[in-house]
């Protein structure tokens, strides 16, 4: 079958991705001999996890020509109250799960709700649930606290060979949102949303709805972080969260999904969620301080958002 | 008899200030091209939309094959077999044809969990053809050209099993083939005996294709012709036809001097051969169809564009303007037809809009003379009779008409020797509209050359000294405005009589 225009057009967006990262991976092998071993490896798909998890809901509802800045908070939220209650008790993992499940989905509810009643931009609804959220969580504890089930330490830890088993979850989550979106409704209709609301609601979308579902998802994505995170440091942490309000969106933006929506997808964020932890990993190895890389982060960031908005 | 497919009775519709409809009655048959015709403001566009649901309407009944329908919304005449195509498309540019054709309405599978792409493909696939479009539903629909889009919006219709399909003013945006292939599709609509309201202004496409035309006037109903069985001035005289208001101050020239002289200008598509002169003291109408090529010459005179070939002499001097910034230097100014967008800053008040052209004339050092400009902006605001709760008022809250006085003070203050209006008095309403029309005739009696584009017939007329007529980018006629009857321009707008051009002015006192 011929390739459409359009479609040679988006795939080659993915095409130059995937080269960075290939590039990106040999360039760190060959300068660095542990770089490839097993358990480097490991080492990097357990780091992708946490950033992947909740990029992949923030892709979401970028492609609506959203943002949603509380995913941070909810990571902390949910940090602290799963260890909090679950006090290192296994027969709380199912309860406390499920509680800090519903709690981020009622987070995801109002910011939509929020967005579709007031009218107010996404980024500043979010701002404000992400400091009244935020608010919250250190009221509740202003250091680290409680102690994670071992069952779900366990979880985190766990390997299948040298893949850590969280990476399996990050790759069926991946999995199932790129489904939803490349054959439901539901996310062709985002994509919709992102292209031109108005027309979308001519033609029948029920864009509230879908804001909705969006933003519930997304907060979903940043519970499913911050569970993995209490986990893996068997206690919970209120500001564990902090940093992921805004790197959640590099592996999107550094994807190719346009800030402006309706354009991009899953398959590159998978690839930006990968360009970051191998350069962290890289650049750890080889001993450059921790400052140096949110410089050469924020040089990608740039360059990849300026090479998008060109074409 | 009633084999009408749907009808309209004695339909009315008003809003505030204005009688949009007034017993209009509007029917179709199966099978049948009808052309719905009227100049701008006829109220076209706004029976179809009281036709889909798009405008509750005050008076009167719709029947679609027989039975009494309200509907709600065009999303709920659409299902009832009525869509209607507008000439800004309902197509998402990020996503394909062939999930646009279906956006909504995915067809599925999965037990409805997922999308039955097959079917989507192959039925999007199935219309595409059957329009001979020639077009890959796997196409972004960013990718396609409009004429292309037109199409896809049919494939959509088609896609809803509509029996009734309106299109509003497709020529405003296709031309020449894809016109023809426009046409030939309407055709093959018609004969699987679909309904096509077709809107349109151009007379020549009224006698190309439709099977009968029902003209609009002024929210009336002026009759329903076949146009096999009449002559093209005809349905003009019917379009138009009308006395001119008493709003329109005297015609009173001031003093007459060559002042921009235009050379066989041309630019890309939209201009060729201009050539024109432009004189102080009296005002020049421009008239012509919508995209007939009035603003682009007006933006070249003002050098918001360059131009081609051609040569442009003002005062006598051959000049070529790099920028707006050189043509208002040299005493141009533009109140251009989009006041929000191009014609003042909504967030700045009354008086910072008044004196933005005058700063440098107004500041010393980068320092703006305040009391200067409060007693600028105060004189303004006097002598124009803008309606104003202050200066430091935000312009954004004024009325249209009051904005609009407040662009035409701020250019006057400028001491322009040309101003160039296009549709100076558009959404203003008729107690503004007769200020403007005075501040405009002052301004030629002062002295100064005055171009004005309109669309609005009757006041071309009344306003000008002399009318300039354009059609598909050329000057096709001059006409004195003591001669000009809206018959003869709108013959000169579509291209029905060619005048000898720059030869045909009539000097008249």
């Amino acid at each position: 079958m011929s390739m459409s225009l359009g479609k040679v057009k988006e795939n080659r967006t993915i095409i130059i991705v995937y080269f960075i990262l290939f590039a990106l991976v040999v360039i760190s092998a060959s300068s660095s001999e542990i770089f490839l071993r097993p358990r480097n490896i490991g080492n990097i798909l357990r780091q992708a996890v946490a950033i992947g998890l909740v990029s992949i809901g923030q892709t979401l509802v970028i492609l609506t020509a959203g943002i949603d800045l509380s995913v941070g908070s909810v990571i902390s939220l949910t940090s602290c109250l799963t260890a909090g209650l679950m006090m290192g008790r296994n027969s709380m993992l199912i309860p406390v799960a499920a509680l800090v499940i519903g709690i981020g989905l009622a987070i995801g509810f109002m910011n939509a709700f929020l967005i579709i009643k007031t009218g107010i931009s996404p980024l500043i609804v979010t701002l404000g649930t992400m400091s009244i959220v935020q608010g919250g969580v250190l009221v509740y504890t202003n250091a680290a606290y409680g102690e994670a089930a071992p069952l779900l330490v366990s979880f985190a830890w766990g390997q299948v060979g040298f893949v850590p088993g969280p990476f399996l979850f990050l790759v069926a989550v991946g999995a199932a949102g790129m489904f939803v979106l490349k054959r439901t409704p539901f996310g062709r209709h985002i994509y919709a949303l992102g292209g031109n609301e108005e027309i979308a609601r001519r033609s029948g979308v029920k864009t509230d709805r879908v804001k909705i579902f969006t933003y519930m998802l997304c907060s979903l994505s940043a519970v499913f972080t911050g569970l993995f995170l209490a986990g893996r440091m068997g206690m919970g942490d209120p500001l564990i969260g902090a940093p992921y309000m805004l790197d959640s969106l590099v592996p999107v933006l550094v994807g190719g999904t346009l800030l402006s929506g309706g354009k991009g997808g899953l398959s590159g964020t998978f690839a930006g969620i990968f360009i970051l932890t191998v350069l962290s990993n890289a650049l750890n190895l080889l001993g450059v301080s921790g400052y140096w890389q949110w410089i050469v982060e924020g040089v990608i960031i740039l360059g990849a958002v300026a090479f998008y908005e060109k074409r | 008899m009633n084999s009408n497919i749907f009808e309209m009775k004695g339909i009315s519709k008003s809003f505030p200030g204005v009688q949009a409809l007034y017993k209009v009655e509007f029917a179709c048959v199966p099978g049948e091209i009808h052309a719905l015709v009227g100049e701008n403001g006829a109220g076209k566009s706004t029976l179809m939309k009281v036709l889909v649901g798009a405008y509750r309407l005050d008076e009167g009944e719709i029947r679609v094959k027989g039975k009494r329908v309200f509907f709600s919304s065009p999303k709920d005449a659409q299902v009832n077999g009525i869509s209607i195509i507008y000439q800004e498309f309902n197509l998402i540019p990020e996503l394909n044809v062939a999930e646009n054709i279906f956006l909504g309405r995915e067809p599925l599978k999965m037990k409805g969990l997922a999308i039955d792409n097959e079917h989507l493909y192959a039925r999007s696939k199935e219309l595409l053809a059957s329009l001979e479009a020639g077009i890959d539903p796997h196409e972004k629909v960013g990718n396609l050209s409009v004429a292309q889009q037109q199409m896809v919006e049919i494939a959509k219709a088609l896609c809803l099993n509509a029996d009734i399909i309106v299109m509003d003013e497709p020529s405003a945006i296709v031309s020449g083939k894809e016109l023809e292939s426009l046409f030939r599709i309407i055709n093959s609509l018609k004969e699987d005996g679909k309904s096509v309201v077709y809107i349109s202004h151009r007379i020549d496409e009224i006698f190309q294709i439709a099977d009968r035309a029902t003209v609009l006037k002024d929210g009336r109903l002026v009759g329903t012709v076949r146009p096999k069985d009449i002559e093209k001035p005809e349905i003009i005289r019917m379009m138009v036809g009308r006395s001119l208001d008493q709003t329109f101050p005297k015609k009173e020239k001031g003093k007459r001097k060559e002042l921009l002289s235009l050379k066989e200008i041309y630019k890309g598509k939209v201009l060729k051969d201009i050539s024109l002169q432009v004189y102080s003291g009296e005002i020049l109408g421009m008239a012509g169809l919508v995209g007939s090529g009035r603003t682009d010459l007006a933006r070249v005179i003002f050098g918001a564009d360059g131009f081609d070939t051609g040569k442009m002499l003002f005062e006598g001097k051959e000049v070529r303007w790099l920028n707006p910034k050189t043509a208002i230097s040299n005493g141009i100014g533009f109140v251009t037809e989009d006041r929000k967008a191009e014609g003042f800053v909504g967030c700045l008040s009354v008086k910072e809009n008044l004196t933005s052209l005058i700063l440098p004339k107004i500041s010393k050092w980068g320092w703006i003379n305040a009391p200067v400009q409060d007693e600028t902006a105060e004189a303004c605001v006097k002598q124009f009779n803008i309606a104003t709760a202050g200066l430091e008022q935000e312009i954004q809250f004024l009325s249209g008409g009051n904005q609009q006085k407040v662009i035409l003070a701020k250019w006057i203050t400028a001491q322009p020797k040309l101003i160039i209006m296009d549709e100076p008095t558009r959404g203003v309403d008729v107690g503004a509209k007769v200020e403007i029309y005075q501040i405009i005739r002052r301004m030629a009696q002062e002295g100064k050359a005055v171009i004005m584009i309109s669309s609005e017939l009757p006041e071309i007329i009344g306003m000008s000294d002399r009318i300039a007529v354009m059609y598909e980018g050329r000057i096709t006629g001059e006409i004195s405005g003591f001669d000009a009857t809206e018959e003869k321009i709108l013959m000169m707008a579509t291209g029905q009589i060619k005048g000898n051009g720059r030869n045909h002015v009539h000097e008249s006192r």
